[in-house]
């Protein structure tokens, strides 16, 4: 016997529940914003949009964890788009990213609300940051990783491993300056 | 995949961060400010259906007119090659006329010629 599909015209959420899934992502996408794009403004700005674009789109979201993984992938490409538009306007972020970069000590004064963690993040290109975020803050393999953010699970692997290399080398190299300050 | 301090230590330092106060409202205000989407009147079907459907219509439309282009073209083709070829016809025609002329006048002139002759021996 044939069973017919049903087909579902996309609702508009309630405010009240669209309320309630803000109040639990607000955080996660907050953080991942900030640490992709280092500005509390431009990251608010851009999590604000994100939760926008998922007011029109959850509809189609069929559970809680297909949300959760919308508003990261999502919120990753609006960042790092965000970081593209700011550098091609010429607005690029306090920090350039280059490999051999250290953070001088007048942009750690420019980031007072970072960790150190933080600002060393922002001396990695942008796709790095974004696969560094969801593996750490996010605690997330680097298969979810590859599936999320729709690249290949060796690049997500060689990203971390190459980041992690760096963040190491730019961690000792920043210890022995404080202890030298 | 077995972490080092290093590691541990970047996922303590980046725990999620608290979203700045009142974030929620803000986005719930923009929310509300947003102009309600203007609905489709599509009778439930979703516009690439109706765009892929009127794609049909207008080839269907363009290819009848382009048919009675060609069947019109093709009349015409046909029009002239008749208009031709009777013209043929009637320059044969002429040319036969012409020589049927030509021959019965020579056998003419021929005729009385011989008819005189025959007067005069008679004479």
């Amino acid at each position: 016997m044939r069973v017919q599909r049903q087909r579902t015209r996309p609702l508009e959420p309630s405010p009240e529940t669209f309320r309630d899934i803000v109040e639990r992502h607000q955080a996660r996408v907050f953080s991942i914003a900030f640490r992709i794009l280092g500005e509390s403004g431009v990251a608010e700005e851009v999590a604000q949009d994100v939760f926008l674009e998922l007011h029109r789109s959850l509809a189609r979201l069929e559970s809680e964890d297909h949300v959760t993984a919308w508003l990261r992938r999502v919120t990753c490409h609006r960042a790092t788009d965000a970081l593209r538009r700011r550098a091609a306007r010429g607005h690029g972020s306090a920090v350039e990213y280059e490999d051999g970069m250290e953070l001088r000590p007048a942009v750690r004064g420019f980031l007072p609300l970072m960790n150190r963690v933080e600002q060393l993040l922002l001396t990695l290109p942008p796709a790095q940051r974004a696969v560094m975020v969801l593996r750490y803050q996010e605690d997330l393999e680097p298969e979810d990783i590859a599936v999320e953010l729709k690249i290949p699970l060796a690049t997500v692997r060689s990203s971390l491993h190459r980041a992690v290399q760096l963040l190491r080398a730019k961690a000792e190299r920043t210890l022995k300056e404080y202890s030298r300050d | 995949m077995i972490e080092d301090a290093f590691e541990k230590d970047l996922r303590e330092q980046l725990r999620t961060r608290e979203a700045p106060g009142g974030f929620a409202d803000r986005v719930m205000t923009r929310v509300a400010a947003k102009p309600a989407r203007r609905r489709w009147p599509g009778f439930g079907m979703p516009v690439w259906r109706w765009a892929v459907a009127a794609l049909l219509v207008a080839g269907m439309v363009l290819g009848s007119v382009e048919h009675d282009r060609e069947q019109r073209r093709e009349g015409e083709r046909a029009r002239e090659q008749v208009l031709l070829a009777l013209r043929i016809t009637g320059a044969t025609l002429r040319d036969v006329q012409e020589k049927v002329d030509a021959e019965s006048g020579q056998e003419t002139r021929k005729q009385s010629g011989g008819m005189d002759r025959e007067g005069q021996a008679q004479e």
